[in-house]
């Protein structure tokens, strides 16, 4: 029987209704819903990205992690290599003491091309659970989060060959198919949240 | 030797506490050469991180023991990490680099436990001052000095973190007498007194956790009770302190707590991810228990909890949150979510109907590919025996008898403590260990040769020559019972599966009588020609038939040992076929060598025996070391692709099949299951079965259970199985009601089920259709 409501629930949602909102993060359940304001002023909603596949990075620019990977271009390289019109990449950051003055210096500095969202309070952040900066999340085109996690297997910058896990995910996902690694345990600094 | 820079476990200090830091501090620098110290982190200029090489002494013999370790200072508020850092943070890496000397793993002392002020995010870790070390062992050829080196990659956090790189280096003597450092020797105590010891250990207390359910539910709480007593069997009295449990980092458990409910007991709850791990999870951690007035005590627990099972209904794919209220109101009967547990009480049988199917299961596995080889040996040893020693025939038939039950007591046994140990199993699943599919390939390769007459089983072999019933003692009756059985259980018989499965989700004493109305019923065709006494007058009359029949069938054994290989093969892979195949050579040379020792007497046949006997042993212990192949995805890929336009079996990816609108057959299948092999090859693989999958647009799952599966074996046991075959065909419009197909599948049977699951209506097309299945 519950089969059968949830079967029934899902085509109720496919036919009518819009993905409906979680209270947080989960591999397999719609992404929470969020608005938030980019490093320029303007607005970002989730929801106007349906239809896309859409990467969380939740940042901090003075992490040594964010740092490492901006420096060897591991975040520049991975969104380079998505198709723009079927992959949206959002970086969040939520430290408490950042703005948007501060993330404009930074996307000026690295020369960055995707939004810098700043959720000075940190609602955002705690909706979806992160706690490192880097923490990735890959939404699909539903709405639904697809993996959460580390961007890579490598903590320490180190291994020869690594797996990049976002890219991995968004792969799969544009070719219709199951994310092979669907979590993994994020590493690096805390978000630093207001408390 | 050590290599260099050998990886051994993360470090950790902690806990060691203010005044323990102060004392520390007080150790002179000065006392170790500089380049065993040295500082790191560099936050504006100051360094937050202090390190130093220690040694516990300061001369070392060869063949002897000491401590290494690396003491590291932090700046107040600062702080490094334990191997499980937490929610964020990096576990502290020391690696070794010690020519001559052999380094162990690292110790972890029990850690602290930082929590943002909000409690959101929390780490584990050492502040002020922590020893981070390992027992070393100095080589037998050691002279001169040593030089130990280690590497520190920690990192460093406050409010922000500086990653922090140390190499240090310094150089011990060897000499006649291991001299401890004075000064140094009692840090290593004190840090060692707080390194948590594995529960159970002697002197340890003891740890066992009973889980509120036989499983975890993916993305969902779950409960139950640690106990702890002491070395000596009591509950563990004392109190704890605040953070007296950090947990491992766990695959498949999200969060996990515990707390003190009475004396020696504490709740634990903790939340499984929402994707289901590839093992069963095992609750790691350290505990302390103890308090500050009363001492502590640190445990290190590792014990198993159970296997995580998609949710019930598991509809990852988008589905399963979606709230819709006025569905709901329209249903009006929703089922609160319960956890996928085995099935037991809604076993659609009873037990005098199981016992029932268990006999007649038993009996037509006589006819299975498996069994029919050994049944075929037994028909022309009892045609034989009717012919010349009437009297004789019915011990030898209570002796295969004999054989069959025994065997089937143990394996009930081996199912009874498997499952004590908290693991489910399934029928056959012995198959899934390489060196059982070795030892199964080796009898049966000693069996053919024996029917090759290459030795002589069972009777002395001088002593018998001559005799007619030389090749057929009743311990080799027995030992062909005991061969019936083993073979037997990779093939599930119609019936069996069922009865077997009804079992498994038993008590202890339906699984045994389940297993003996099993083993009755393999002896039954055998035993029948003993009790019906003009049925035996019908076989064949003896003579030389029989002396080339017996060395035919030998090659129908060594026939079965091609298909053990090939199951090794999706065990093991390349690598463990080959090993499997040269142990068998060994084998056969081994019996051939014993083949000889029965012509020859005294000194010289124990010389030839003990040759076998080595020859049979050295190999084993060469050739019979098999390391699991690949992924397990490169096998399913393998099966998968044997049929065509299927995919690995996953809970969610049928149930967004399902909610797309197609129909699903799902195939529980295994290398080693032969029916199952039959089935796909002779039907599942016809072209109107194919064209019917397609015209139907059927989602084609495999679920591969060759090797051990937790999730595949909660599957089966969902639908009252314990093994495989088994195959489902589920509904778009009825997901919740799969049809299971016989075992024993025909082209007809699966295009039927097939064509009623894709009438049975798509929501899609259809709108609300709730389709009950006839």
């Amino acid at each position: 029987m519950k089969q059968v409501f949830k079967a029934l629930a899902l085509t109720a949602a496919f036919v009518s209704a819009p993905v409906f909102a979680a209270d947080t993060a989960e591999v397999g359940k719609p992404a929470p819903a969020f608005t938030l304001k980019d490093e320029a002023g303007k607005a970002h909603s989730l929801s106007e990205y349906k239809g896309k596949v859409v990467v969380l990075e939740w940042t901090n620019p003075e992490c040594p992690f964010v740092k490492r990977h901006y420096e060897a271009k591991t975040m520049q390289n991975t969104q380079k290599g998505f198709d723009a019109k079927k992959v949206v990449w959002l970086t969040v950051d939520s430290s408490s003491t950042h703005d948007a003055k501060s993330a404009a210096e930074w996307k000026k500095k690295e020369g960055l091309s995707q939004p810098v969202l700043i959720d000075t309070d940190g609602k955002v952040g705690k909706s979806y659970a992160a706690k490192t900066t880097p923490h990735m999340y890959v939404i699909d085109a539903q709405g639904v989060v697809r993996y959460a996690g580390a961007i890579d297997n490598d903590p320490r910058g180190k291994e020869a060959t690594k797996v990049n896990y976002v890219q991995t995910a968004v792969d799969a996902l544009l070719n219709g198919k199951q994310v092979p690694t669907a979590t993994s345990e994020p590493y690096g600094c805390s978000v630093k949240y207001k408390s | 030797m050590t290599h260099p820079w050998s990886k051994r476990s993360g470090s950790r200090l902690g806990g060691l506490g203010a005044v323990g830091a102060l004392l520390l501090a007080t150790v002179a620098q000065a006392a170790l050469p500089s380049t065993a110290v040295g500082s790191t982190a560099p936050d504006e200029g100051d360094p937050r991180l202090e390190g130093a090489l220690l040694l516990d002494a300061t001369q070392v013999k060869a063949g002897g023991d000491f401590r290494v370790g690396v003491r590291l200072r932090l700046d107040p508020e600062w702080h490094v990490y334990w191997k499980n850092p937490g929610d964020s943070g990096l576990a502290t890496d020391v690696a070794w680099d010690a020519p001559g000397i052999t380094v162990g793993d690292l110790r972890w002392p029990f850690p602290s436990t930082f929590r943002t002020p909000d409690g959101f995010i929390t780490t584990h870790g050492y502040h002020d001052e922590v020893l981070l070390f390992a027992p070393a062992h100095v080589s037998d050829k050691a002279t001169g000095t040593l030089t130990v080196s280690t590497a520190v990659d920690a990192l460093a956090c406050k409010v922000h973190c500086i990653p922090a790189q140390l190499v240090l280096s310094r150089t011990v003597p060897v000499g006649p007498e291991t001299v401890l450092d004075a000064e140094f020797a009692p840090r290593f105590d004190a840090a060692q007194a707080q390194v948590p010891v594995p529960a159970g250990a002697q002197g340890a207390p003891r740890v066992a956790l009973a889980l509120d359910g036989t499983s975890l539910t993916a993305g969902k709480p779950f409960t139950g009770t640690l106990t702890v007593t002491t070395a000596d069997g009591k509950p563990f009295a004392g109190n704890v302190e605040d953070d007296f449990f950090v947990p491992g980092r766990i695959a498949g458990v999200d969060s996990v707590t515990l707390k003190r409910k009475g004396p020696g007991t504490f709740a634990l709850e903790g939340q499984a991810s929402s994707v289901v791990p590839k093992s069963e999870p095992r609750l790691t951690g350290a505990l302390r228990l103890g308090t500050k007035a009363t001492g502590f005590t640190a445990v290190e627990v590792d014990t198993a909890l159970a296997p995580v099972v998609a949710a019930a209904g598991a509809p990852v794919a988008g589905a399963d949150p979606l709230k819709v209220p006025s569905v709901k109101d329209a249903l009006g009967k929703v089922k609160p979510a319960v956890a996928a547990a085995p099935v037991a009480a809604e076993a659609p049988m009873g037990l005098g109907l199981a016992l029932l199917f268990a006999f007649l299961g038993g009996a037509l596995l006589n006819l299975m590919p498996c069994v029919f080889p050994v049944l075929a040996i037994k028909a022309y040893g009892f045609t034989r025996m009717v012919a010349e020693e009437k009297g004789k025939v019915a011990p030898h038939a209570a002796a295969y008898a004999g054989g069959i039950l025994a065997t089937m007591l143990l394996l009930a046994g081996a199912v009874l403590a498997v499952r004590a140990g908290g693991n489910s199993v399934g029928w056959g699943f012995q198959f899934q260990e390489p060196l059982f599919v070795a030892g199964v390939s080796a009898v049966v390769v000693a069996f053919a040769l024996n029917l090759f007459g290459v030795y002589t089983l069972g009777t002395d072999g001088t002593a018998l020559a001559g005799k007619v019933d030389q090749s057929h003692g009743l311990l080799r009756s027995a030992g062909e019972g005991v061969l019936a059985v083993v073979l037997a259980t990779p093939c599930s018989a119609p019936l069996l599966g069922t009865a077997v499965g009804f079992a498994f989700a038993a008590g202890a004493a339906t699984v045994v009588a389940v297993f003996v109305a099993l083993g009755l019923g393999l002896a039954l065709p055998f035993c029948l020609l003993v009790l019906v006494p003009g049925l035996a007058k019908r076989l064949p009359k003896p003579g030389m038939w029989m002396e080339r029949g017996k060395q035919f069938l030998g090659f129908a054994l060594l026939g079965t040992t091609v298909w053990l290989v090939w199951v090794m093969g999706g065990l093991a892979g390349v690598d463990g076929m080959a090993r499997l195949l040269a142990f068998l050579i060994a084998v056969g040379l081994g019996t051939w060598l014993y083949g000889q020792s029965q012509g020859l007497e005294g000194g010289r046949r124990g010389v030839t025996v003990a040759l076998a006997v080595l020859v049979l042993v050295g190999a084993g212990a060469v050739a019979l070391r098999f390391e699991e192949a690949q992924a397990s995805l490169e096998t399913r890929g393998a099966v998968a692709s044997s049929h065509g336009g299927s995919q690995p079996w996953d809970e969610a990816a049928v149930t967004a099949a399902l909610a797309a609108g197609q129909p699903v057959f799902v195939d529980f299948t295994a290398d080693w299951c032969l029916t199952c092999k039959f089935n796909e090859r002779t039907v599942l693989s016809r072209d109107d079965v194919r064209q019917a999958f397609l015209k139907h647009n059927v989602a084609f799952f495999v679920a591969d259970w060759t090797r051990r599966d937790a999730r595949i074996t909660t599957k089966l046991a969902e639908h009252g199985r314990a093994g495989v075959p088994m195959y489902l065909v589920l509904s778009p419009g009825a997901p919740d009601k799969p049809e299971v197909l016989n075992e024993l599948l025909t082209a007809d049977s699966v295009i039927q089920a097939v064509q009623r699951a894709a009438e049975c209506g798509s929501p899609l097309k259809g709108g609300s259709v709730v389709c009950a299945r006839p």
